[in-house]
């Protein structure tokens, strides 16, 4: 008898289950260890108690229902509910509850299934964060005036919003699980279809970062254009491509705003230039003396009137060459070229400036160059710029050099100076247009700020780049690149400087 | 003296051209209308050594303009300065092929020097 009580004792405070006896009034009389594990009571807390007062309040009711129902049930009761430990935590409770004939007391086991439960819990939570998170994206999306395509990482296309089905006129439906490319051609301003290579996506995918163009147009679904700006990027997940998005909008309005700023500021400049003559060739005449001699004191107010004159006509010619640029309208002429002859002209022609400020010149033009194929116009504006903003912001008795030379592919021209020097604050805004930096604005009062903006321009449509590197009150060195194999010729109705 | 026609829409420029080739040592003749000045050469009323031709000049271009003139036997080799506001590779060589001298851009040049490439113009021409 003692050898089976302590064998049943030992099992019933080896097993982690929890395990209770009750009597009739449901106050616990014996308890395991699992019991006091579980729920953090000891014995003598427990003792004398009910356990309904361990019970969660909103399954008291439920649960003593359950124990009555043991006490007229001959079979034994399962049910589930929430106990409270004793620091106040919830734990989920599998019960199976037992009144045999032969005694009154009930005889409860349960088993804790506390962390199932939690993990389950969460599980909802977290399906259900989703779902919210997935309902609001795609009322953002749908209601968002761009156009957004969701790309695969092969280029299928997998979303389609609405405003990307109304801008095109294709319904998601006809174009899911298509190909991005044939479905939604792009094709640039003329209407030529883009190479691949240059579509904004294709860099996305292959640079991994955002693409943007402004330039491009998308075939719509009745066969018309639209003019679109286009950010494209990557899907990314832990450095795995997993796709692509394209954000699109119409910017038929802007580009139609565009083109009549161009057309105007080009009938502007173009009214602009008489009164500008009329006022260039009057202040001459009274200067050279034509209508008569004018005292030292009026040849200097005529002459600040003809200076002034001079850097509007400057400013007009700029704005005009601009508006060119912008407008498309630009041509691009290239013809065989000597670089070395046409540096000599431009240096011929400033050799007066760069006498007046006693500035020294070293040239070195790389020997065997030959003729390149480029516009003698563009490149001419080019080194024109550099050497005049060279000369401008260097003070008296400073150095300017310019060298020619072929670095592999490229033709590499440089123009240093050692003057001012731009900021580094300020370097990035350099090809701005009308941006000036702040150190020679009140040093020299003369320049429109666009020089470098139209340099910037005539470089790249040359086939070329240009960059420098300044460092304030030391000087500045300028280079620029032009391809060996010559520009590409462009139609246009107007060359630059006319 | 020598005359020289001048043909120029804007007063206020033609103003200005007038005196400088008076003071130059010219006589002018100015006409703000092309087909007017193309009249009077066509009625043999002009006799110019050169003419200066600005190009838009409201009622006829410098294209059209020189086209009428090289027809009149008497100016077919005349010596023509176009003094424009604008240019383009096109109008240039059109203008070339037609005989004009020197395409000059106003706001380039300074009065004087505009004038001297007349001189040089004229003078080529022996006249």
């Amino acid at each position: 008898m003692r050898e089976n009580e302590f064998r049943l004792d030992y099992f019933f405070n080896l097993s982690s289950d929890v395990m209770c006896v009750l009597n009739p009034q449901f106050i616990v009389t014996q308890v395991n260890l699992g019991f006091e594990q579980v729920l953090g009571f000891s014995l003598s807390e427990l003792t004398g108690k009910s356990v309904l007062d361990y019970v969660h309040p909103e399954e008291k009711e439920i649960t003593t229902k359950y124990l009555k129902d043991s006490s007229t049930s001959s079979d034994s009761i399962h049910f589930n509910n929430r106990m409270i430990a004793k620091d106040g935590s919830t734990k989920w409770f599998k019960w199976t509850v037992s009144n045999p004939n032969s005694s009154p007391y009930i005889f409860a086991v349960a088993n804790d299934y506390t962390r199932e439960q939690e993990s389950t819990n969460l599980l909802i939570k977290r399906n259900r964060e989703i779902a919210e998170d997935r309902a609001k994206t795609d009322a953002l999306l749908s209601n968002i005036g761009d156009g957004v395509v969701g790309l695969s990482d092969t280029g299928v296309i997998q979303y389609f919003n609405e405003s990307a089905e109304e801008l095109l006129g294709y319904s998601e439906e006809e174009v899911i699980n298509k190909l991005f490319f044939h479905t939604i051609p792009t094709v640039d301003e003329k209407g030529s279809p883009v190479d691949t290579n240059q579509l904004p996506i294709r860099n996305a995918m292959m640079t991994g970062r955002s693409s943007y163009a402004r330039n491009l147009q998308f075939v719509k679904k009745d066969g018309k254009f639209l003019p679109v700006a286009i950010t494209a990027s990557t899907v990314k997940y832990l450095n795995t491509l997993m796709g692509g998005v394209v954000v699109f909008r119409d910017i038929t309005k802007e580009k139609e705003i565009d083109r009549m700023k161009t057309e105007f500021i080009s009938l502007a400049s173009h009214q602009l230039r008489t009164p500008l003559s009329a006022m260039k060739w009057f202040s001459e005449m009274l200067l050279d003396g034509d209508i008569g001699e004018l005292t030292e004191k009026q040849k200097e107010i005529v002459n600040n009137i003809y200076k002034s004159n001079e850097r509007m006509i400057d400013l007009v010619n700029s704005l005009l060459n601009i508006s060119r640029i912008e407008s498309g309208r630009l041509m691009i002429d290239p013809k065989p070229t000597d670089l070395k002859e046409l540096l000599t002209e431009v240096l011929t022609e400033l050799k007066p400036k760069l006498d007046s400020k006693q500035l020294k010149l070293a040239s070195t033009v790389h020997d065997n160059l030959g003729p390149i194929t480029i516009d003698p116009k563009l490149v001419r504006h080019v080194y024109m710029n550099l050497l005049t903003n060279a000369i401008k912001y260097t003070p008296n008795g400073g150095q300017i050099i310019v060298a020619i030379s072929r670095k592999g592919e490229e033709i590499l021209s440089q123009v240093s100076d050692s003057g001012f020097g731009i900021p580094k604050s300020q370097q990035e805004r350099v090809f701005q247009k009308f941006f000036r930096a702040d150190n020679i604005k009140k040093v020299e009062t003369d320049g429109t700020g666009l020089g470098l903006y139209l340099v910037n321009q005539v470089v790249a449509a040359s086939g070329g780049k240009v960059w420098f590197e300044s460092e304030q009150d030391k000087g500045t060195t300028f280079w620029f690149t032009l391809p060996i194999n010559g520009s590409k010729p462009k139609e246009g109705e107007v060359s630059i400087d006319s | 003296m020598k005359k020289i026609l001048v043909i120029e829409d804007e007063t206020l420029l033609l103003e200005a051209i007038r005196l400088k080739l008076n003071a130059a040592g010219y006589e002018v003749d100015v006409y703000s209308a092309a087909k007017e000045a193309l009249a009077k050469l066509q009625n043999n009323e002009l006799d110019p050594s050169a003419i200066w031709l600005d190009y838009y000049m409201g009622d006829m271009n410098g294209l059209e303009f020189l086209s009428e003139v090289k027809k009149l036997d008497k100016y077919k080799n005349i010596p023509v300065l176009v003094v424009s506001n604008s240019a383009s590779e096109d109008k240039i060589t059109a203008l070339q092929s037609l005989g004009v001298e020197k395409y000059l851009l106003k706001a380039d040049y300074k009065l004087e020097e505009i004038v001297n490439e007349l001189k040089q113009v004229i003078e080529k021409d022996g006249k």
